[in-house]
């Protein structure tokens, strides 16, 4: 298993042309001795810009395979790469600060440090005073521009999504993933949310997962899981 | 303003680390009261009977005839050069300490004498006057007039007085402003009404830099002879002794108590954290790395610790004050309030607590998943 991982990121050493390139990538959870293949030898790119759906039914692996790709989860086997460096070869600090600086984050949760207002948290994905004013400009953008002071209990479900959205685009970041935004919201807004994303990602790519392919609607590119492997 | 800087999280969440600080400042506070009030037990002896450290008594044990003997032997062989030798009587009476009431004796002189011991004690000033001779009357020093609430003409000693007897009224005629405790009566009265009939021996050094030297000597010369020799050094030297096991007690309490605030601390920190579980799951997975969060959470750990000791150092101060103020000074009982040891014996509280925090950061980041959170799996 390790000997696998070890050989396979040295032979397709620079000729990928994603910006993160998993190949053979497997995650296996041990489960009272059983083991659960959430992913298994997952082979797929991201290109630069493009907006990929990932699509899947529940417990098909998405966010597994989500976690793999962003450097969250180390794969059992396989490796993934990001602009050619595998993430695995990298410390815990290195890690960290490449997914601070290139990507983004939208989780199914809008997760907000309750301590700090709206405009503080979205300043959270890039804590340096220059970034300001973009934070500033992307909750303005977002239809947030009264509530830059609001604590996140003093917001509604999909403005506290929205700020999310605003914190994983701080920065221009060269990857978005997004993992079911709109799980918590109600139609429109989680179709709101999507097209915010989309809209305002730049150069970016984004890794969207979802089980309503209604939200994939602008998507680029759409593959599908199931039972931890990609659909043909 | 970076919104992950060290400050901004104990601000806004003050409901939570104002408490912790408080337990801290509590516990210093603690500490430094029963510390300052042991130490105020010895200081108290040494303050009470630092008249001692300008004089030396010397007396003999049963025979009352030796005393011309004992007299010769300190003139002609005591190295130090002397500064006054006088004949004095003396009878028992009691003074007032935080922990009982405590001997202390009055002593008898003769008016030239008297008027030299007095100008030996510091006495800068006198309110009132001297005792006449022959007459019942005492001059005592101010703390003994404020310990037992002394005002001129009041009562020091009388027939129905079990713990300060003379068989007539003595009546306070003069306070003598200086730090010393002291209460002096006149000789005549007392070869006339006090019982026994011995005359002791006060001799002072000419330099008083020498009476301990002095001392020595005497301890020295009289040993295993029937003379008493009472000086400051064995007085220090018996405080010291008597309260050795004190100290180990108080040490003993001390530990237990900062073992018990640790404890206790350790579990609220630990609480605390995982109130913050979600806050540290959501900026691992942003990207700050498990070493940049340690790193700030033992900054604000430290920042609480430290912050709770120093305010709790500051209360302490200005309990001492206080208490001084209120309680000890008006009765002369004796407190340093600018006791270094009480706050030193409060050091480990930070440290301990300190140690504890980086326990409990470090068993919680051993093993954290920051997806496991995000996932709503954990929590
Ligand atoms: N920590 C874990 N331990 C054991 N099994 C796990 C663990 N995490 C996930 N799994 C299993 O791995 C599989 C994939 O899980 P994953 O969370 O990736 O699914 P998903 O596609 O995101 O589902 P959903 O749409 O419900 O979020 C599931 O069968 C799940 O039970
Ligand atoms: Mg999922």
């Amino acid at each position: 298993m390790d000997k696998v991982s070890a050989i396979r990121p040295g032979r397709r050493c620079g000729t990928e042309v994603g910006v993160i390139s998993a190949v053979g990538a497997s995650l296996v959870y041990r489960d009272h001795e059983r083991e659960v293949f959430a992913c298994s030898s997952v082979d797929i790119e991201v290109v630069p810009g493009e907006f990929l759906g990932i699509l899947g039914p529940s417990g098909s692996g998405k966010s597994s395979l989500l976690y793999l790709l962003s450097g969250l989860k180390m794969p059992t086997s396989g490796s993934i790469t990001f602009e050619g460096q595998d993430l695995h070869q990298l410390n815990d600090a290195q890690r960290a600060e490449t997914r601070l600086t290139s990507f983004g984050f939208v989780f199914q949760y809008p997760y907000l440090l309750g301590y700090l207002n709206a405009l503080e948290n979205v300043m959270v994905a890039r804590p340096e005073s220059d970034f300001r004013e973009q934070a500033k400009a992307l909750l303005v953008s977002l239809g947030l521009e009264s509530k830059l002071g609001r604590l996140p209990h003093e917001l509604s479900g999909g403005e506290r999504q929205r700020v999310c959205v605003a914190r994983a685009l701080l920065g221009k970041p060269k990857v978005i993933f997004a993992d079911e935004p709109t799980a918590n919201l109600d139609h429109a807004n989680g179709i709101q949310v999507v097209q915010l994303l989309n809209q305002h990602r730049g150069d970016g790519s984004l890794v969207m997962v979802t089980h309503d392919p209604s939200m994939l609607a602008e998507a680029d590119r759409i593959v599908r899981l199931e039972d931890g492997h990609l659909a043909p | 303003m970076n919104p992950l800087g060290t400050l901004i999280y104990l601000r806004r969440n003050a409901s939570r680390t104002l408490p912790l600080m408080g337990v801290i400042v509590l516990a210093v506070l603690l500490i430094c009261a029963i510390v300052s009030l042991i130490n105020s037990i010895p200081l108290s002896v040494k303050t009470i009977y630092k008249y001692t450290s300008l004089m030396m008594g010397v007396t003999p044990r049963g025979e009352a005839d030796r005393t011309p003997q004992i007299k010769r032997i300190i003139e002609n062989e005591c190295p130090v050069p002397i500064g006054r030798l006088a004949l004095c009587r003396a009878s028992s009476t009691e003074v007032q300490a935080l922990v009982g009431k405590w001997q202390f004796v009055v002593i008898a002189f003769d008016r030239p004498d008297l008027e030299y011991v007095l100008k030996r004690m510091g006495t800068t000033s006198l309110v009132g006057r001297l005792p006449e001779v022959g007459r019942p009357e005492a001059v005592i020093s101010e703390p003994v007039s404020r310990n037992l609430k002394l005002k001129l003409g009041d009562i020091l000693l009388g027939p129905d007085r079990q713990d300060a007897y003379s068989p007539q009224n003595v009546k306070v005629v003069g306070i003598a402003k200086t730090a010393n405790w002291f209460m002096f009566a006149d000789r005549e009265y007392y070869t006339a009404n006090h019982f026994p009939p011995i005359d002791f021996i006060l001799v002072t050094a000419k330099n008083p830099a020498r009476q301990a030297e002095m001392d020595r000597w005497a301890l020295r010369r009289f040993k295993g002879d029937r003379t008493q020799v009472i000086s400051y050094l064995e007085i220090e030297r018996q405080a010291n002794e008597m309260f050795k096991t004190l100290y180990k007690i108080l040490d003993v309490v001390i530990g237990i108590l900062v073992v018990v605030i640790t404890l206790m601390m350790g579990m609220l920190i630990n609480i605390y954290l995982g109130q913050r579980t979600h806050e540290f799951a959501l900026l691992q997975a942003l990207g700050y790395s498990t070493k940049a969060l340690v790193i700030r959470v033992i900054k604000e750990t430290a920042l609480v610790v430290m912050g709770g000791w120093l305010l709790g150092v500051m209360c302490s101060i200005a309990m001492l004050n206080v208490v001084d103020h209120w309680l000890m000074y008006p009765n002369a009982y004796a407190l340093d309030i600018t006791d270094r040891t009480a706050l030193a014996y409060t050091i480990p509280v930070p440290i301990a607590i300190f140690s504890a925090a980086l326990l409990t950061l470090w068993t919680r980041f051993r093993r954290f998943d920051p997806v496991g959170v995000v996932e709503r799996r954990l929590v």
